[in-house]
């Protein structure tokens, strides 16, 4: 094979040098009451976007925790708004059926009204999930060049809600059509410098991959009908079979169609990706990380919670102030051990699977980078705080 | 004497092109010079990355002021000594007016927040209130008064069903609203709890607590409270308060994904057992109840001496009494407010059996 023109992408994740990092602006985290985590967030994006390598060259992250920080100001207003007007509406339209429903249709109706105020956010999840990709590359990076996708998160909502409800009608098995058709709008809207992405391939593609969760989708399907037919014994082993089945063959497809909608992206000059993931690889660092946080976690633990249960047990008739004492300092040690595990999951879970999933992609074309001429900054005016409020940033 | 000239890596910010240059030190020793650039030691600054990644800073610039150029050197002379004499680093540049734009968008945040808060959110939630039909607002009138049994510590309900007592309250209640053509069939109960309160919910549901029942002196001090409760019952107070804690408790409930409503209800019940009616709402009440006493022949002398009782007591005062004028302003107005008393609304023997309902 002819391999000129290749960029292979790395990871240079370093334990020791994330770890660190991770808990002591966890730590400022809980002192500053989550002001922090903005910043935070900003830190760890900057360290862990140098690790990344095309070649030779590292990428870079520029956001900053400040614009964050004013960005979700913003959303909180926004979504103050919006929550509070839908809410107030659809408590007005429950009212009627949620507190004492008196037949049928009313229990139907309430069925349909709770499920509503669930739904009433999910528009703003997917408008934040675009705006938070967005400016993730808007900050990005590569040789001085700057990522950018184009502001069209409206554009992605409604598609988003009409793909989401086709997958629901069709019982899960439309959702390789929302998974690459999602993804191919926010893909054809990104560009690198002056140069456009593209994404090839067809959604039916996608079916290999999510073979697995068809036959979990079957199997629950087939455990109904034999409830129906009359043996609860065989539908219920069906059905927990099928949602095993199932949970895995999502972990496969998830993995899987990260690497096919990968080698079918492009960028204008012929620059094309190969990229391998493999899901067993994934599940093996999952239950590693899994592993190695529970046992340094559990240290972590004795220790802080070791000098508090001490003086407790040195103290025969503890005074009002003291217990008040030992109780905040309860609450403290709480959090500090949440932080710890936080700070340990990020090392030992998230950036093992990062590292693979960055690291299992090579560029092909990679001439094509020389072309690029840069781009003009984007402000990003939420800068990810709708995300952020919604509470749905992922592990980076 | 400098460190001698070294190989580097150079982005120029305007292409993708991964460039070599030379780089050295500048005749006059205070910046490095490359290619065509001279860049001084005060304006670099240090980019996050394996080797020592520069940047340099500049007015203008993207989200952070520094010019998208990188320049790599690899660790050696020449990255130490640009380490030791660069004192700009580490510094962390803001753009001019990012403390004004802080406080502002701060600023811009807590006014929006307040404004809906305070001002729209009351607004569409007293409009949405006025839409509600009869019966519903009765439903859940009971479902608050369920979870303000709750707050109080029961386990079970706190009704009290003394038959004498309830006799006596029955006849109480006839006598405040028999032929006054109230809007709201007024349900009316005492909850076995020792703290001095009374409250409207949603419905026309009116309660008192039964350490109103221990405090007041005569039936026509209760009856006096009760009117003013069902002023705000015919007012439609109770499910005003209900929506607007519902529009808050919204945001809370949906960010914490709460999608059972129990948000919504725990924060109705803690409204309506605070009570925080408006000013306004407790003088249309007050006025509403000096009407009610006087057409019923009860009097407002009941009503006045039970505020001037509360007034005695100082500091331990329900919230429905204090979110307002004092107390004796409030008495003196029950009492200029006229309407002797014509008749007694219960005779000793049911004015006992009423302070025993709980027993």
């Amino acid at each position: 094979m002819d391999h000129t023109g290749e960029l292979q992408v790395s990871y240079r994740g370093d334990p020791a040098k994330l770890f660190p990092l991770a808990l002591g602006t966890g730590v400022l985290g809980v002192i500053t009451l989550g002001i922090y985590r903005f910043w935070a967030k900003a830190r760890i994006r900057r360290h862990v976007w140098g690790q990344v390598r095309v070649g030779d060259d590292a990428m870079e992250f520029t956001g900053t925790g400040l614009e964050m920080f004013l960005g979700f100001l913003m959303a909180v207003v926004v979504l103050a708004v919006y929550l509070a007007v839908v809410q107030l509406i659809l408590f007005a339209v429950g009212i009627r059926f949620v507190f004492d429903p008196q037949n049928e249709m009313q229990e139907i109706a309430q069925g349909i009204s709770i499920a509503l105020s669930f739904l009433a956010v999910l528009p703003l999840m997917l408008f934040a999930a675009y705006r938070a990709r967005r400016y993730k590359l808007a900050r990005t990076r590569f040789r001085g060049i700057r990522f950018a996708m184009e502001n069209a998160a409206g554009g992605y909502m409604l598609r988003g809600l009409i793909y989401l409800l086709l997958t629901v009608v069709s019982l899960g098995l439309l959702w390789p059509l929302m998974t690459y058709r999602l993804e191919a709008y926010m893909t054809e809207r990104t560009w690198y410098g002056g140069a456009r992405f593209r994404q090839g391939g067809r959604w039916t593609g996608l079916y290999s991959a999510y073979f697995h969760v068809v036959v979990g989708i079957v199997m629950i399907g087939l455990s109904v009908l034999v409830a129906i037919g009359g043996s609860p014994g065989l539908s219920g082993f069906l059905g927990a079979l099928g949602a095993v089945w199932g949970m895995i063959g999502l972990v496969i497809y998830r993995v899987r169609a990260f690497g096919y909608l990968m080698a079918t992206k492009e960028m204008d000059g012929g620059l094309g990706f190969r990229a391998a993931p493999r899901a067993g690889r994934v599940v093996w660092l999952y239950i590693k990380g899994v592993f190695i946080v529970g046992l340094l976690g559990g240290v972590a633990s004795a220790i802080i919670f070791a000098p508090l249960g001490t003086m407790m047990a040195g103290v025969e008739e503890p005074s009002a102030l003291l217990q008040v004492e030992i109780a905040v300092m309860g609450v403290v040690a709480y959090l500090l051990l949440l932080t710890v595990f936080g700070a340990l999951a990020l090392v030992f879970i998230s950036q093992p699977i990062l590292g693979h999933f960055v690291g299992s992609v090579t560029v092909t074309g990679a001439e094509a980078i020389d072309a690029v001429r840069q781009r003009v900054s984007d402000r990003g005016a939420d800068a990810e705080g709708l995300a952020d409020a919604l509470d749905m940033g992922g592990a980076f | 004497m400098g460190p001698a000239p070294e190989e580097a890596v150079w982005f120029d910010g305007v292409s993708a092109r991964r460039q070599t240059v030379v780089v050295e030190v500048s005749p006059d020793g205070r910046g490095l010079r490359f290619a065509r650039e001279v860049w001084p030691l005060d304006r670099l600054r240090r980019i996050e990355g394996e080797g020592l990644v520069l940047a340099l800073a500049v007015a203008e610039g993207d989200e952070l002021p520094h010019d998208p150029a990188r320049l790599v050197l690899a660790e050696g002379a020449l990255a130490d000594w640009v380490r030791g004499r660069a004192t700009g680093l580490h510094r962390r540049d803001l753009k001019r007016g990012t403390g004004v734009k802080i406080a502002g968008r701060i600023a811009l945040a807590g006014v929006a927040l307040a404004a809906i808060l305070f001002v729209f959110l009351p607004r569409i939630s007293d409009l949405l209130a006025d839409q509600l039909p009869l019966e519903q607002e009765v439903v859940f009138g009971q479902a608050v008064l369920r979870q303000v049994e709750g707050m109080l510590g029961a386990e079970g309900s706190l009704v009290c069903d003394n038959p004498a007592g309830l006799a006596a309250l029955e006849k109480m209640e006839r006598r405040l609203t028999e032929g006054q053509g109230l809007t709201y069939d007024i349900d009316l109960s005492v909850f076995d709890h020792e703290m001095l309160n009374a409250f409207a919910a949603p419905g026309g549901h009116v309660v008192i607590l039964r350490g109103l029942l221990d405090e007041a002196e005569t039936a026509e001090e209760v009856a006096g409270v009760l009117a003013h409760e069902i002023g705000h019952v015919e007012a439609r107070d109770p499910v005003r308060l209900a929506f607007r804690s519902a529009g808050s408790a919204g945001i809370l409930a949906l960010v914490l994904g709460d999608v059972t409503g129990g948000t919504v209800i725990a924060f109705a019940g803690d409204y309506i057992l605070r009570a925080s009616y408006t000013r306004e709402a407790e003088a249309a009440a007050d006025a509403f109840a000096h009407d009610l006493l006087e057409r019923t022949g009860v009097g407002t002398e009941g009503l006045a001496a039970f505020f001037d009782r509360i007034e005695g007591m100082g500091g331990d005062v329900p919230e429905f009494l204090s979110t307002h004028p004092a107390s004796g302003n409030r008495a003196e107005a029950a009492r200029s407010a006229g309407g002797g008393a014509e008749e007694p609304v219960l005779n000793a023997a049911e004015w006992q059996a009423l302070r025993g309902i709980c027993g």
